[in-house]
């Protein structure tokens, strides 16, 4: 059972990968190219999936908008993780005044909402791709910091890391080379999870006009740009829905499948 | 997630739990219902149910509306909102101004100007009276031009009233007004939220009460919901026609739309989303009307000039070529774009003027849509490729616009890079303060702003004596002379491609079937009146 949710998040994960390497070599039509066709046509043929309100086929763009939506996931969760994990082991090593320290500033950046912190960055340097991606990284940090000092308090506990320590190993050494290795699935999961939520916040930044430029194809601002036309062309609505669930989902489920996988005690169990 | 027999127990537990929310929840709103019913009942009034119970004694009117006013006082701010729905119905002003944007009498019978245009002499109608019943007399409109130079009143109406000199009060109907300088913008400006005659008795609580000589005054202010405004029996014009108006604000345009689809609205005074137009198509339950408002949706360019005094902007000097300009002028598919960005509604303009302004000609085809023209524009001028910002406001009608912009311009070699700013506080501070921009995006919703183009550090950074001399004569002279030099200022601005003026907003109004005399466009007054209305 839990074999099969990782698949189908697998598989769904691979989808949304295969579309934004699809959009790369190919699109039906150009994705940017307005007033090229009937505009709010329905699905049919050529343009499988309609055309928007602005005659451009809804299939390029949706192929385009999964480039945005891993773009954005890849690059916030990599700052996230670079900037976490190092702490996270930092964190765990301290002693316990700096820790509890450390941990209660971490506390008060985990009370700030992703979303409010994206507002304010597209406030102060004007919203781009780039402020979203920045915004959402820097809100995921505190997640992963504390995963991370979870998993090396119990792995700085181990007799091997005592021997280590004993036999002079320097800091940074045991941290690469015993640490990371040994909390890497934990990473892994909380990567996969927060890239979902990565997608998911791009989505409602530019749903909101505060991420990706209205000429960049983004699942979320054909979202926002299909509210208006909710009651007379509920279609247009209803495709980038599917990719931003579809796309949330199979990272959510890789990372509950991964987490079930990688957990030998949760393994027990079932 | 979990599929194994303990996390089954696990789920079982919070479905139950989940079911008990439920119940709770349900029995939460149920009692919301019913406390707030006997307070929300008279609060949305349903005006089938009210014709059909006393059809013989209460008329009501409700009209839909998206801007609530942060106040009743429509001089306190500069925000339309307080004059949309008081300003004519509630308050009066000595002159007004029509459907077709010409000046008329309103609690001025007629009115003088003297030979150096200096002095306006104002006769009031000898019946005007407050709604107290207290007449309207010259020393009530001296009062009042007082309390706009020197009260706690907005800066915009404080600038329109400053040409004023003195006032004198001939006798209780007659008032002679002396400007500094001859001006006919002022006596456009005294049809507006400036020139609001209020009962100087209410001047203390101008802001929660309304003390105008309307034919209808204030009945209940719910903020948030709406504004009833009651019939005034001691009206000394034509009665209204309704013993009740009520205007309903929305915040979002679908909840709008859905309320006039169920009857409860009688009006949309401005429908927010052209592509919805679609679901009042039933021609026996709705009336359609298209008229146009002020607003002109402008791709503004940074000229580039550098008046002294001001900090210079930040823009690409290619604009600053008149053939660069006019190439991006042809590169554009004015009509195109009004039918992909707003569905076709809307009136394509020329020039910052629209057809209700009295001087208004079409301008149209001063730089028609020509790409191939458009190239060789750019080749000639040095710049075959050209990267430029395009900064649209972060508003809908923006930033499709700067879609479309984008993907035009694209086609003659100018490579535009969108970034959406975001509306107001940001856009303000970049484009309008700063002038950090290249090509931008925005509606300008003041009336006869074409005198912007007059001021060269306005954020176009336009600077051309021509029309800063047609401007300044226009309002020097008569009212025939002003609409010559508007119109030649118009005319300038067009030929030297100072901007693209896109399209003019359309005045979107729905109406049930039976209701009549709404105006059709949003003149310059900003006013939403309601005093030719009818209802079958």
């Amino acid at each position: 059972m839990k074999r099969a949710e990782l698949w189908i998040g697998l598989v769904l994960v691979a989808g949304v990968v295969a579309l934004a390497l699809l959009s790369f070599v190919w699109t039906p039509f150009n994705p940017t190219g307005v007033g090229s066709a009937p505009r709010l046509a329905p699905p049919g043929w050529p343009h499988v999936l309609g055309t928007d309100h602005m005659g451009i086929d809804t299939f390029s763009r949706i192929l385009v908008g999964a480039r945005s939506a891993l773009y954005v996931g890849i690059i916030a969760v990599g700052i996230a993780a670079l900037v976490g994990v190092p702490l996270g082991i930092l964190a765990a090593w301290l002693p316990r005044w700096g820790a509890e320290g450390m941990m209660r500033a971490v506390d008060v950046a985990y009370a700030f909402p992703a979303l409010l912190l994206a507002i304010l960055l597209a406030g102060v340097f004007g919203a781009s791709t780039e402020t979203a991606m920045l915004a959402i990284g820097i809100a995921t940090i505190p997640a992963f910091i504390r995963v991370t000092r979870a998993g090396a308090l119990s792995v700085l506990a181990s007799d091997y890391v005592l021997a280590a320590r004993a036999s002079g190993t320097p800091v940074p050494v045991i941290a690469v080379r015993h640490v990371l290795p040994n909390i890497a699935h934990l990473v892994g999961v909380q990567a996969s999870v927060s890239f979902a939520m990565a997608i998911l916040a791009e989505a409602a930044l530019s749903y909101l006009g505060l991420g990706t430029p209205p000429t960049v194809p983004s699942w979320g601002r054909m979202l926002g740009d299909a509210q208006t036309y909710l009651f007379s062309h509920p279609g247009q609505a209803v495709w980038p829905g599917l990719a931003i669930a579809g796309a949330v989902l199979g990272f959510n489920l890789v990372g509950d499948g991964l987490r079930d996988f990688l957990d030998p005690k949760l393994q027990e169990v079932s | 997630m979990a599929k194994s027999e303990p996390p089954i127990g696990a789920t079982r537990r919070a479905r139950r739990t989940i079911g008990a929310a439920v119940a709770a929840m349900a029995l939460a709103l149920t009692a919301c219902t019913g406390g707030g019913a006997p307070t929300t009942t008279p609060a949305a009034p349903d005006p089938g149910a009210t014709a059909t119970q006393q059809p013989a004694e209460t008329r009501t009117l409700v009209v839909g509306a998206t801007a609530e006013p942060a106040t009743l006082d429509p001089t306190a701010t500069d925000a339309a909102a307080g004059t949309q729905a008081l300003l004519y119905n509630v308050f009066e002003t000595l002159v007004r101004i029509d459907a077709e944007g010409h000046l008329k009498p309103l609690l001025a019978q007629a009115w003088d100007v003297s030979e150096d245009r200096l002095t306006y002499t104002f006769k009031l109608s000898p019946n005007a009276r407050f709604s107290d019943g207290t007449p309207v007399t010259a020393e009530a409109v001296a009062a009042n031009i007082d309390r706009i130079q020197n009260g706690t009143t907005a800066p915009k109406l404080k600038k329109a009233m400053s040409v004023v000199a003195a006032t004198a009060v001939v006798d209780p109907t007659t008032i002679d007004i002396t400007l500094t300088r001859p001006s006919v913008t002022w006596l456009f400006d005294m049809a507006g939220a400036a020139g609001i005659v209020m009962n100087p008795a209410g001047f203390a609580a101008a802001n929660s009460e309304t003390a105008g000589s309307g034919p209808l005054t204030l009945g209940r202010w719910l903020p948030g919901d709406s504004i009833v405004l009651e019939k005034n029996a001691q009206y000394w014009g034509t009665p209204a026609r309704f013993d009740e108006v009520t205007f309903r604000y929305f915040k979002d345009p679908n909840a709008m739309n859905a309320s006039m689809l169920s009857g409860q609205l009688d009006i949309i005074s401005n429908l927010q989303a052209p592509e919805t137009l679609a679901q009042f198509s039933d021609t026996s339950r709705f009336t359609v009307i298209e008229g146009s408002t002020d607003a002109e949706v402008t791709l503004s360019i940074n000229n580039g000039a550098t008046p002294e005094g001001v900090t210079p902007g930040t823009g690409n000097e290619a604009l600053k070529d008149v053939r660069v300009r006019k190439a991006i002028t042809m590169a554009i598919d004015r009509q195109a774009l009004l039918d992909t960005v707003w569905f076709g509604k809307g009136t394509l303009i020329g020039s910052m003027s629209v057809p209700t302004d009295v001087w208004y000609e079409d301008l149209t085809g001063t730089h028609p849509y020509n790409p191939e023209e458009a190239k060789r524009l750019l080749a000639e001028a040095g710049h075959p490729q050209l990267t430029l910002r395009l900064q649209p406001a972060a508003l809908p009608y923006a930033s499709k616009a700067a879609q479309f912009v984008a993907s035009q311009l694209g086609a003659v070699g100018i490579t535009a890079q969108v970034e959406e700013l975001q509306f107001p506080a940001r856009w303000v501070d970049t484009v309008l303060q700063k002038a950090d921009y290249d090509l931008s995006i925005v509606a300008h919703v003041e009336p006869r702003d074409v005198v912007t183009y007059a001021n060269p550090a306005y954020y176009w950074r336009y600077d051309n004596p021509a029309v800063q001399e047609a401007v300044a004569r226009a309002d020097a002279g008569t009212v025939a002379e002003y609409e010559a030099e508007m119109r030649t200022a118009s005319r300038l601005i067009a030929e030297d491609a100072a901007a693209v003026w896109l399209f003019a907003l359309p005045n979107l109004v729905v109406t049930k079937t039976g209701v009549t005399g709404v105006p059709e466009n949003a003149n310059s007054s900003l006013a939403f009146d309601v005093t030719t209305i009818a209802k079958a």
